[in-house]
C-alpha cells in the first residue's frame, strides 16, 4: 500500500501544511490538549483526592481558589478543578473523534452509493440528507432526552454522528459523480468487476482524503454539541466534561464568585474548536492548490 | 419551469418534509419508555378533566385513529395543555414567540450587515494589518463557545460593572406601575443588550469570514478587470461590482446556518432568562412538560423549513443566472 511515491506525496503535503501559519497554530494547540488528555490518566494515581469525579479534599467544604495542592482550585464539594479539566480534554477527544469518525463512515458510504447508483435511490438519500442537515442537532437531542431520559456518553456520540453525516455525503457524492465516468472505472466494469468491488476498491480510495478533510470540521461540531448538552444539564451524569464543569459552576451559583472555575473549561472548549478549525483550513489548502496560491499572492 | 411552478414545487416539498417530521415525532412519543397517556395528559388533573383530554386527543382509540386526530389537532393549532402552566400550549407559544423574534431578527440582521460591510473591507485590503486583525478576531468570535461567552458577558458587564440587568426581559416595577410607553421600550432594550451582544458577536464572526472569502473569489472574476479597464473608480468597483455579488452567498448562509443559530439562540435565551421559545423548550424538557416540548419542537422545525424555503426563493430572485 505505502510505496515510495505516496510517502513522498504525504511528506510534501505535510510540509505545506506545517509551513502554513494556520496549520502550525492548530497543531500546537492540539498537541497541548493531547498532553492534557494523556495526563488525565495519571492524575488520579497521585491520590484518591485527585479523582475528577469522586475525589474530595477532606479539608475543603466550599469552592476555593488556586493553591499549591489544587492548581486551579476546587469546586464547591472540594473536587480538584485541574483534574476535571484534564479529564475534560480526554472526553472532548473521545467524543469529537468518535462522533466525527462515525459520521464520516456513514456519510462516505451514503455519498458513494448515492453517486454511483443515481436514480431514485440517489434522490431519496439526498432528500433525507437535506432534511437532517437543516435540523438543529441540539434541539433534537433535547427532545430525545426528554422522551428517553438521560443518555450515556456513547448514545450522545451516536446521535451527534447521525445528525452530522449529510454534509459529508453531499461532498462525497459529487466526487463520486465525477469519478464514475473516468476511464479506469469504465475499464474495471468492462473487466467484470461487481458494483460493490468498484465502489470499495476503486472509488473509495479516491474519496477518502476528502472524507478525512471533512472529519476535522465534524470533530468541532461534535465537541460543541456535547458541551452544550452537558451545559444544559442533559449530559452523561457519570462523566466529567468541560460542558459539565460549566453546568456545575452555573447551577451551583458560583459563576460570579469563582472565575478560576468559570474561565478554564470554556476557554478550553473554544481553543480546541479553534484548533480543529485551523487544522481543517490548513488541510483544505494542502488538498486544493488554488487556495494555496491565494494565500501566497 | 415557470416561476409560479417552481414556487409551488418548493412549497409542496416543504409540506411533505414537515409532515414526515410530524409523523416521526408521533411515533417517537409512542416508542419511548412509559405510557403515552402520561406524556400527553397532566397526571395532576381531576379525573373529569383527564377524561375530557383523553377524549379530545383520542388516546383511548387505536393507533391509526390517534395519529389522524394528532394531525387534525396540529392543523387546527391545538397542542394540548401544558402541565406546568395549565394553559393551552398554543397560548404560551404565541406569548413566547415575540421575544424570540425580537432577539433573533435584530441580532441576525445587525450581524449580517456588519459582517458584509467589514468582510468587504477586509477582502479589499487583503494581507494588510487591518485584514489580519479583522480575520483573526472574526475567527476567534466564530469559535467561541456560546454559553461560556454569554456567562463571561453576564459576569463582567452585568455583575461586575452593573451596566445591564442580569436577566429577564423587563423590570417588574415599571410594568405594574404606570410608566410611559417610551420608558417601557427603553427598559426592554436595556434587557435586550446582553443577549443581543452575545448573538451579534458570534454571528458577526461567521458572516465576516464568509463575506471575505466570497469577496476574494469575486475579485478574481473577469468582469472586475473589465470594470477596471473601463476606468471606473475603485470605490464603484468595490461597492457595486464586487460587494453586491459577493453578498449573495452570505445571504443564503443566513438560512443554511439557521440550525446552528437556533442552537445558539436557545443557549443564549437560557442563560439570560430571556423568555423565548428556546428557553421554553429547555424548561419543558427539564420538567417533563411533554405537550409544551412537542409544540416548541414542531415550531422550530417549521421555522427552519420555511426559512430555507425563503432563502431558496430569495436566491433565485437575487441571482438572475438561476433559471427555474
Amino acid at each position: 500500500m505505502l510505496n515510495k511515491y505516496s510517502l513522498q506525496r504525504f511528506y510534501k503535503g505535510w510540509q505545506i501544511f506545517i509551513e502554513n501559519p494556520l496549520g502550525k497554530t492548530g497543531v500546537i494547540i492540539l498537541v497541548v490538549f493531547m498532553f492534557m488528555a494523556i495526563a488525565s490518566f495519571f492524575v488520579p494515581l497521585i491520590g484518591p483526592m485527585y479523582d475528577p469525579m469522586t475525589g474530595i479534599d477532606p479539608d475543603i467544604r466550599v469552592s476555593t481558589g488556586p493553591s499549591l495542592t489544587h492548581w486551579l482550585g476546587t469546586d464547591n464539594v472540594g473536587r480538584d478543578l485541574f483534574a476535571q479539566l484534564l479529564e475534560g480534554a480526554k472526553v472532548a477527544f473521545i467524543v469529537g473523534l468518535s462522533a466525527a469518525f462515525i459520521s464520516i463512515v456513514i456519510g462516505t458510504l451514503v455519498g458513494m452509493v448515492a453517486g454511483y447508483t443515481g436514480g431514485l435511490l440517489d434522490a431519496f438519500l439526498m432528500r433525507t440528507a437535506d432534511i437532517i442537515m437543516v435540523l438543529p442537532s441540539l434541539v433534537i437531542l433535547l427532545i430525545l432526552a426528554s422522551l428517553f431520559g438521560q443518555f450515556n456518553i456513547w448514545i450522545i456520540v451516536f446521535i451527534i454522528a447521525i445528525m452530522r453525516w449529510p454534509a459529508v455525503s453531499r461532498v462525497i457524492r459529487s466526487q463520486t459523480l465525477s469519478l464514475k465516468h473516468r476511464p479506469f472505472i469504465e475499464a474495471s466494469r468492462v473487466a467484470g468487476a461487481s458494483h460493490l468491488r468498484i465502489i470499495f476498491r476503486h472509488i473509495m480510495p479516491n474519496v477518502l482524503p476528502l472524507a478525512f478533510l471533512y472529519m476535522t470540521f465534524r470533530v468541532t461540531a461534535a465537541i460543541l454539541v456535547e458541551a452544550a448538552l452537558s451545559f444544559l444539564g442533559f449530559g452523561d451524569p457519570s462523566q466529567v466534561s468541560w460542558g459539565m464543569m460549566l453546568q456545575w459552576v452555573w447551577k451551583s451559583g458560583h459563576m460570579f464568585q469563582a472565575p478560576y472555575w468559570l474561565i478554564p473549561p470554556g476557554m478550553c472548549i473554544s481553543l480546541l474548536t479553534l484548533a480543529f478549525y485551523l487544522l481543517g483550513r490548513a488541510m483544505d489548502e494542502v488538498l486544493d492548490p488554488r487556495l494555496r496560491k491565494e494565500g501566497q499572492a | 419551469m415557470t416561476k409560479p411552478g417552481y414556487i409551488l414545487v418548493k412549497l409542496v416539498e416543504v409540506a411533505v418534509i414537515f409532515f414526515i417530521i410530524l409523523t416521526a415525532l408521533f411515533f417517537l412519543f409512542r416508542l419511548s419508555p412509559g405510557d403515552p397517556m402520561s406524556k400527553m395528559v397532566d397526571p395532576m388533573l381531576t379525573p373529569e378533566d383527564m377524561a375530557h383530554l383523553i377524549e379530545q386527543m383520542g388516546l383511548d382509540r387505536p393507533l391509526w385513529e390517534q395519529y389522524l386526530i394528532y394531525v387534525k389537532n396540529f392543523l387546527t393549532g391545538s397542542f394540548g395543555f401544558s402541565f406546568h402552566y395549565g394553559e393551552p400550549v398554543s397560548h404560551i407559544i404565541v406569548d413566547k414567540l415575540k421575544w424570540t423574534i425580537l432577539l433573533f431578527t435584530t441580532s441576525t440582521v445587525l450581524a449580517a450587515f456588519a459582517g458584509i460591510f467589514l468582510g468587504k473591507i477586509a477582502a479589499w485590503h487583503k494581507g494588510s494589518h487591518l485584514d489580519n486583525v479583522m480575520s483573526i478576531s472574526a475567527l476567534v468570535c466564530y469559535t467561541l463557545f456560546i454559553p461560556w461567552f454569554a456567562l463571561l458577558l453576564l459576569w463582567i458587564l452585568g455583575f461586575k460593572l452593573g451596566l445591564f440587568p442580569l436577566g429577564g426581559v423587563l423590570s417588574p416595577q415599571l410594568w405594574v406601575g404606570n410608566a410611559s410607553l417610551l420608558v417601557r421600550i427603553l427598559d426592554v432594550l436595556h434587557h435586550l443588550m446582553l443577549p443581543l451582544m452575545t448573538l451579534f458577536i458570534i454571528n458577526l464572526g461567521s458572516y465576516l469570514l464568509l463575506m471575505r472569502s466570497s469577496m476574494l473569489s469575486v475579485l478574481r472574476e473577469d468582469y472586475i478587470i473589465t470594470a477596471r479597464a473601463k476606468g471606473l473608480s475603485e470605490k464603484v468597483i468595490r461597492n457595486k461590482h464586487a460587494a453586491q455579488n459577493a453578498a449573495l452567498p452570505v445571504i443564503t448562509s443566513v438560512g443554511l446556518s439557521l440550525a446552528f443559530s437556533i442552537n445558539g439562540g436557545a443557549l443564549t435565551e437560557q442563560i439570560f432568562t430571556w423568555p423565548g421559545i428556546g428557553k421554553e423548550l429547555i424548561f419543558a424538557v427539564s420538567n417533563n412538560d411533554y405537550p409544551l416540548a412537542q409544540a416548541c419542537f414542531l415550531l422550530i422545525a417549521l421555522v427552519v423549513l420555511v426559512a430555507n424555503l425563503i432563502v431558496d426563493l430569495l436566491y433565485a430572485w437575487l441571482d438572475p443566472r438561476i433559471t427555474y
